[in-house]
């Protein structure tokens, strides 16, 4: 069975992250009194850009490595989570680390990409992709590193669910609402879609790719959009369990809906921040991270 | 302070140098000017008061060998306007620029030398404006002799010089095509790291020349269905600041209900455009709730101006002498229920905007411009008075019936993108006070008052018009062959647009969506489109199944 979850993992994330994402894009639709485009849309356009040619715009394989490396690091963190409470084979080599160190790969191949494809919004897109990079990530390691400090290990199966798990504690509460707060720049959304920013930058990092490279950017950003949910549901959830492995799939599924429904909500009800505001705003999130795991650390 | 005294007081400085004085009209004054004198004399003006409109220039060889030029001043707080006139032989057109003083001339001093081929020594910055970047020298498209449709063979390899860029700087290219702009413009943004050190401008990129095809092609009560043409927003206002214009120079005065039924077509229009703005705000901002929810509560409006006018956009109402249609009673009660509904929604909208804190955060203290430098580069309506500077060509320059009309003219000291917000978001509960109260006050009687006679040849007119973005400004020389020999037109954003890199400097790149937005940007009313294809000449004129086939292959 544990040679099983790695797959079962990366398949029901690539089959489900289109819909969760059309599940945004309907809610937000809907809060903006539009009709909205219906909820399988995103597999069509997905499918739209992978059947459209493939366009070199930049000429160098950095440009057209980018988007499979940042598809790939995206998968291979799916693979590694578990998923449903169950552990899969790869646990057994890979903790908590591993899971940041992947997820800085796909962000920094946002970066390449960029930066090979040399246009004007692209690099400011891709200098605000890195600055929140810098800002988030220390929030998302806090996170782990306070169910380890919890558990005194980096496991991450047992790492993610302790964070909240046994001893729900002052820490605990205050990392709930540190990861609330932040969870919007990690789905890069409003008011934290800053890199992207359609009406300056055009997209930022991503102008100057189309068709499937388009497509395969898209994918990972939508299944790093379910990831950042299920995250939160497996982190500070954690006694949402039966026990059984199908429905504790279905228990975190139905949860992590429930975290889409709070990223639409927030993001159609508020505007895009400024790189410089929402850096003083990162700033204070990491600063609350770090007394949460200080006060793990007290035991607390 | 009257037009009589400033024009004694040119007289008393200047001598000479001031030849006469013709009032045109009661509050329209022209003071002629020897042209040595033209930067003193415009100085002067400014330096009482006057707040500088537009620059006119007009051909006039075949009369007396001259180019004419006219830069308009008006006196707000006095309620007139003065048109400052000079001529230079047109064999060495050379007027002194203004510019270097007078800010807000810069564009009309290009425009008439790309157009009509004057020299404005002294110009600080003498690059094309109007004409294409391959467009010939020498060939002068508002010169009499040019034809309308002239099309001078395409040049390669020319390209529009951009300015130098500061030292440390990057340039970010914003148009000709970009998310920020809804027509075709370039703005050159320098930046260092993320902050916006200057910018330059190339626009005019869909001129077509419409103030030339009106003064040869088409006759007086042609022109309205053109002007409304040149904006997609406000028809109206377009068309009554130039029939107004003519009705000034025939002396034609028209019946007292067209002029109600005009005030409801211009404040339907700022209704609509003021929604359409502050939804297009908040998608600059990236907040789209607030664009659709304005967009929703503005298609009321449309259907309203739909009812009034037939169409969607208050198109075909307004001709010289009046109006085509009459208000019913019907329309009347259907549209004082639909100004009811309308008021509600904007009540609860106001107080979401206003109470939503992270559009403050977005929107206070950028494109900062303090209330003397707005006053410098004359910017006009809500760009003004969301930075304290008090005008209103409703209020100052009455025209249609305002001045029996009472309404407010809300102003705040703010002087950032908020600023001009708020001061929208007020005027739309004025706009419908004003439709209710000329609903209500509104006289019987016919809508149309035809001229008795023909229109003689060079009576001059001009106009303003309080457009949702500013004050619009119309002039008019009439013609012999029943069309305008001269027809200038001056919209809002033409001024407001000059005062941007103004608005940009030192503000963050992330702002300049927003920065350029705030005052509404109208390219088409700067570069004035008119309906005849430039490549071929000629109209091409689609069928309905032509236009079903091409939408749907597009799809």
């Amino acid at each position: 069975m544990s040679y099983v979850i790695p797959f079962l993992n990366v398949i029901l994330f690539l089959l489900l992250a289109p819909l969760f994402d059309g599940v945004l894009r309907k809610l937000t639709a809907k809060v903006q009194s539009r009709q909205g485009p219906p909820v399988i849309q995103p597999y069509f356009d997905l499918f739209k850009l992978l059947g459209k040619e493939r366009l070199d715009a930049a000429g160098t394989w950095p440009f057209r490595l980018a988007p499979v490396l940042a598809f790939a690091a995206t998968l291979a963190v799916v693979a590694v989570i578990p998923f449903g409470g169950r552990a899969g084979v790869l646990a057994g080599w890979m903790d908590a680390t591993v899971v940041i160190y992947l997820l800085t790969l796909a962000g920094a191949s946002v970066l390449f990409g960029a930066l090979a494809g040399r246009n004007t919004f692209g690099l400011i897109g891709a200098s605000r992709e890195m600055i929140t990079m810098i800002m988030v990530e220390p929030v998302l390691a806090m996170t782990l590193i306070l169910g380890a400090v919890k558990i005194k290990s980096l496991s991450l199966a047992a790492a993610a669910p302790a964070a909240a798990g046994a001893a729900f504690g002052l820490s605990s509460a205050l990392m709930l609402v540190v990861y609330l707060l932040a969870l919007q720049a990690f789905v890069a959304r409003q008011p934290f879609d800053i890199a992207e920013a359609e009406v300056e930058l055009l997209e930022g990092p991503f102008i100057e790719y189309s068709g499937p490279h388009l497509a395969l950017f898209k994918y990972a950003i939508m299944i790093k959009r379910m990831f950042y949910a299920w995250l939160f549901v497996s982190v500070f959830l954690p006694f949402l369990r039966t026990g059984v492995y199908a429905l504790d799939i279905l228990v975190q599924l139905l949860a992590m809906a429930v975290v889409f429904v709070l990223i639409a909500l927030v993001g159609a009800t508020n505007p895009r921040l400024r790189i410089d505001q929402a850096v003083r705003y990162y700033a204070v999130l990491i600063v609350a991270a770090l007394a949460a795991v200080g006060l793990g650390v007290l035991g607390r | 302070m009257t037009p009589e005294k400033i024009f004694e007081a040119l007289k008393a400085e200047f001598g000479g140098a001031v030849g006469g004085s013709s009032p045109a009209a009661p509050g329209r004054l022209f003071i002629d000017i020897d042209p040595s004198r033209l930067r003193d004399a415009a100085n002067r003006l400014v330096g009482a008061g006057g707040r500088y409109q537009v620059g006119v220039g007009t051909d006039d060889r075949h009369r007396n060998g001259t180019l004419g030029l006219i830069h308009f001043f008006a006196f707000d707080g006095d309620h007139f306007t003065v048109g400052l006139r000079t001529a230079a032989p047109a064999d060495h057109p050379d007027f002194d620029s203004i510019t270097p003083d007078i800010p807000a001339a810069g564009w009309s001093e290009r425009e008439c030398r790309d157009l009509l081929g004057m020299n404005f020594p002294g110009h600080p910055k003498p690059k094309k404006l109007v004409t294409a970047d391959d467009w010939p020298d020498g060939i002068y498209p508002l010169r009499r002799e040019v034809p309308y449709n002239l099309i001078p063979p395409a040049a390669e390899d020319v390209a529009y010089q951009l300015d130098e860029a500061p030292p440390g700087t990057t340039i970010v290219p914003v148009g000709p095509f970009h998310a920020t702009l809804h027509e075709p413009a370039h703005f050159a943004v320098y930046v260092d790291g993320e902050t916006i050190k200057h910018c330059d401008y190339r626009g005019f990129m869909a001129h077509r020349g419409i103030e030339k095809l009106c003064q040869t092609q088409v006759s007086y009560n042609e022109v309205p269905f053109i002007a409304e043409r040149i904006c997609g927003i406000c028809g109206s206002v377009h068309s009554v600041a130039y029939c107004q214009a003519v009705e000034m120079a025939a002396g034609l005065a028209i019946s007292r209900r067209a002029e109600f039924i005009r005030v409801v077509c211009l404040e339907l229009e700022r209704l609509h455009s003021h929604l359409l703005l502050i939804g297009v705000a908040g998608h600059l901002i990236g907040y789209d709730t607030v664009f659709m929810h304005a967009w929703r509560i503005r298609e009321q409006v449309m259907w309203l101006a739909e009812k009034i006018t037939g169409n969607r956009k208050t198109y075909g109402m307004v001709i010289v002498g009046g109006v085509r249609r009459d208000i019913t009673p019907e329309i009347k009660t259907e549209t004082l229920a639909i100004l009811k509904s309308l008021e509600a929604e904007l009540v609860s909208f106001e107080k979401a905007i206003v109470g939503d804190t992270l559009i403050h955060r977005r929107t206070k203290g950028v494109g900062h411009v303090p209330r003397e430098e707005a006053v410098l580069w004359s910017l006009l309506g809500p760009t003004a008075r969301g930075r304290g500077v008090d005008i209103d060509a409703r209020r100052d320059h009455p025209y249609a019936a305002y001045d029996e009309l009472s309404f407010a003219v809300p102003v705040v000291p703010d002087g950032d993108v908020w600023g001009t917000i708020v001061v929208r978001l007020a005027e739309l509960f004025e706009s419908i006070k004003l439709i209710r109260q000329a609903l209500e006050r509104m006289p019987d009687g016919p809508v149309l008052t035809e001229a008795a006679e023909a229109l003689p040849a060079l009576r001059p007119g001009w106009s303003m018009v309080e457009a949702p973005r500013g004050e619009s400004f119309h002039y008019v020389l009439t013609g012999e062959e029943n069309r305008p020999e001269r027809w200038r037109v001056r919209a809002p954003t033409y001024t407001n647009l000059q005062g941007i890199p103004r608005m940009l400097q030192d503000n963050q790149f992330a702002d300049f969506p927003i920065i350029l937005g705030s005052i509404d940007p109208c390219f088409s009313c700067t570069d004035r489109v008119a309906v005849v294809d430039r490549r071929s000449g000629r109209g091409r004129v689609w069928s309905k199944k032509e236009m079903d086939r091409l939408s749907r292959s597009r799809s």
